[in-house]
């Protein structure tokens, strides 16, 4: 095996060496890349071309697109995501979303479904299920990310031989139970018993918001030890104690699962810290970028440099630039006008919105080239730097 | 600031509004960028693939006939012409970052050219685009081998710096390559107290040693032996495509910098410079062409060096548009505009640098 990777290593630095040698590019796909789309709209060299079989409406602001991966994408285990790339207005736009069906769904049918919450200021998501109504085409990363069931073996193609083994308490905030439907879907159409309890807390605002419900319901049915709480929060107000104990009153004991909006997380895992649970036991996934209000959104906004994982908060009446936050935070990007001209500043903004001081315009949500000499964080970014 | 001209510079009110004017134009073009830009740099990327390719093959088919090999040439040296102006150029401008995608992309770009793209980004976008014409900061002007106006002084050699020019041209690849290499003074010359180089100097000689050795090896050693016994024939076609090349964005680019009229400016000039008055000076640092579109796509719209250098990141294929609107504003204010024929505008460089071959007549009463 290892024999076999090195030579496959070593084959790809060599045709790579010898692409950057006669193309200038970093590959020969690179290279034919333009021709290719010529046959194939939105081919790309580094993603999966795959086609939107249908687009599914689950309730007001939530729908559901159901895909059809192209043939060498190497499928997933229940909990991951994958960053969907489409082209608008002819700039490609990546945004990440859970897997919402299971692995032995992609199985049995070809086809993965991911469900979108529609962001009200949002560029995209609005925007998505018009453009792909008629069998459009999208890219797919391969799947990433390990929040899944500790014990879950259920990479597609191979059948789970270990049932879930510990009690797991699953909380999920309005379309944060994607992942766990994955879960929850694989668990029941692999007809196992779970041998130990498995229980899920699923808070929305009204009940319309609840997503997938009959499906929910009917894998309760099926799975013997399963239980699924709706919770309102409406009525019943949010994650608490009280809750705790009403609904899964052995937490202490089980793997917990957090999936929502980022400050439903941040409560939850502090309730279960004041209730002593191990920090091992828990596992959490942020879905999702929060919706963005331009003004009002408190005073101050945080910028996270993922690469040197410094983070820095900025006041926003004496508005900063992030080439001027990362320099105060001793970080050295590089730069050259500092007036926006040489585009030497360029860093990725993984998230969040900035403006930029020079075209005067607001940036979306999500990934993009900025220039961090002309860009003001707006709401809390995440850059690549 | 000097200039061939008297025009005195307006006064600070005047070019706020000049300004907003100007701004109005960029950002009432930039509305309008999108899909059809895309499909536009696809295109030409398309047309560059299929004409290098074609170029390549016609080059060896020249053991048919000499007019396959004529025909490799030409088509080869388009195909880099291509590469260089309307793509490489304007993509490492970051005229298309917009549209993530990796391959298009200002920073991640690497072009058909002896040039380390990263070194021509730093001396071009930022030096070049930053200090535009200001002597002593931009070392564009004149490349440090030819004296352009009366800013420095004369020295012997200048009396036959248009054969200096003429050699440029032929060579320009290797020049511009050279450019920042020698204005670190790498390999000869007093080293510089003080440089701005965000990286050491080893790696700076490193990169470009490493891409003209690469491009060298693909012309001249790759494809002259894939195609054995043709080497010959093959190795001077890419010979002579590069040369046409350098001598078309040699032109291209002393027609839009060193046209008669073009201005100078000091340090001074650049202090504590307002948005008016830096776009005043990029205007009056830069000049344009006239011609057909043919003539702008194959000079990377350069022939409109003007605009490209009030809106460096602009897709250039708006510029012969924005081009209207930035004359009619610069009337508005009375500032010159400094366009014409592309025949015209290249006599005025030819008249430039002959006239500075000579010692100003200051100079010349002092000697
Ligand atoms: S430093 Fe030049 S564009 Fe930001």
């Amino acid at each position: 095996m290892s024999i076999n990777t090195n030579t496959l290593d070593i084959r790809h630095t060599i045709w790579s060496w010898i692409a950057r040698n006669l193309t200038n590019n970093v590959s020969f796909k690179a290279y034919f890349e333009p021709l290719i789309q010529l046959f194939f709209p939105q081919w790309r060299a580094d993603r999966f071309r795959s086609s939107v079989i249908d687009v599914r409406r689950e309730s007001d602001d939530m729908y559901s697109l159901v895909i059809k991966p192209n043939k060498q994408w190497k499928g997933f285990r229940a909990g991951q995501y994958i960053e969907l790339t489409v082209e608008k207005e002819g700039a490609w736009v990546s945004r990440f979303f859970s897997i919402s069906s299971s692995p032995r769904y992609f199985n049995d049918s070809g086809l993965i479904e991911i469900s979108i919450r529609i962001q009200e200021n949002g560029q995209i998501t609005p925007w998505l299920p018009q453009a792909l109504k008629a069998g459009g085409v999208v890219n797919l990363s391969q799947a990433e990310g390990e929040f899944c069931l500790a014990d879950s073996t259920t990479i597609s193609g191979v059948t789970a031989s270990t049932p879930t083994t510990k009690p797991i308490l699953m909380i999920a905030g309005g379309s944060g139970i994607t992942p766990f439907r994955s879960m929850l879907q694989q668990i029941s159409l692999n007809g196992l018993a779970v041998s130990k309890p498995v229980s899920l807390m699923y808070y929305a605002r009204s009940p319309e918001h609840f997503l997938f419900k009959e499906a929910l319901n009917t894998y309760q049915q099926q799975v013997p030890n399963l239980t699924v709480n709706f919770i309102d929060t409406n009525e019943l107000g949010f994650f608490s104690d009280a809750h705790l104990l009403k609904y899964c009153d052995d937490f202490a004991i089980r793997d917990i699962y957090i999936c929502g909006p980022s400050p439903m997380i941040m409560h939850a895992r502090k309730v279960l810290q004041n209730q002593n649970v191990n920090q091992e036991q828990i596992h959490y996934e942020f879905f999702g970028p929060e919706p963005v209000s331009l003004e009002g959104s408190g005073q101050a906004s945080s910028v996270l440099f993922q690469q040197s994982g410094k983070q820095v908060t900025t006041n926003k009446d004496e508005p900063k630039t992030l080439l001027t936050l990362a320099e105060d935070a001793q970080l050295k990007p590089l730069s050259g006008c500092r007036i926006g001209v040489c585009h030497q500043c360029i860093c990725q903004k993984k998230s969040g919105v900035v403006y930029n001081s020079k075209t005067k315009t607001y940036s979306d949500t999500g990934q993009e080239e900025i220039q961090l000499c002309v860009s003001v964080p707006v709401a809390d970014v995440v850059l690549a730097l | 600031m000097s200039a061939a001209s008297n025009n005195a510079r307006p006064d600070s009110a005047t070019l706020e509004l000049f300004a907003q004017d100007l701004d109005q134009i960029r950002s009432n073009t930039m509305a309008k960028v999108g899909q059809k830009d895309a499909n536009y740099i696809r295109n030409v990327i398309r047309v560059q693939r299929v004409s290098e390719i074609g170029g390549r093959v016609a080059l060896v088919l020249g053991f048919i006939s000499p007019v396959w090999w004529v025909v490799g040439v030409l088509l080869l040296a388009f195909a880099k012409i291509l590469d260089n102006m309307e793509i490489g150029h304007n993509v490492m401008h970051g005229q298309y970052d917009w549209m993530n995608d990796p391959n298009i992309n200002g920073r991640n770009f690497e072009w058909d050219h002896a040039a380390d793209s990263d070194s021509w980004r730093r001396y071009h976008n930022h030096e070049h685009h930053t200090y535009t014409n200001i002597i002593g900061k931009d070392r564009d002007f004149g490349y440090g081998l030819l004296r352009l106006s009366d800013d420095t002084s004369w020295r012997p050699k200048n009396r036959w710096q248009i054969l200096t020019y003429l050699n440029l041209s032929a060579m320009f690849e290797l020049g511009v390559a050279y450019h920042e290499v020698a204005g670190e003074r790498i390999f000869m010359g007093k080293r510089r107290k003080t440089s701005s180089l965000p990286i050491t100097r080893k790696e700076l000689r490193n990169a470009f040693f490493s891409k003209a050795g690469r491009q060298f090896f693909k012309d001249y050693v790759f494809f002259p032996l894939l195609c054995f016994p043709m080497f010959l024939p093959v190795l001077a076609g890419n010979f002579l495509a590069n040369i046409l090349r350098n001598l078309w964005t040699s032109t291209v680019i002393f027609c839009g910098h060193f046209t008669e009229e073009v201005h100078t400016f000091s340090i001074e000039d650049c202090e504590n410079e307002t948005q008016g008055e830096w776009y005043y000076r990029q205007i009056l640092g830069s000049s344009n062409f006239e011609g057909r579109r043919w003539l702008h796509i194959l000079s990377g719209h350069l022939s409109c060096q003007i605009e490209h250098h009030l809106f460096p990141d602009v897709p250039a294929y708006h510029y012969v548009e924005m081009g209207k609107q930035v004359q009619a504003v610069c009337k508005k204010y009375d500032i010159p505009y400094n366009t014409g024929s592309f025949g015209k505008q290249y006599l005025t460089v030819v008249k430039r640098v002959l006239k500075y071959s000579f010692p100003s007549k200051i100079e010349a009463a002092s000697v």
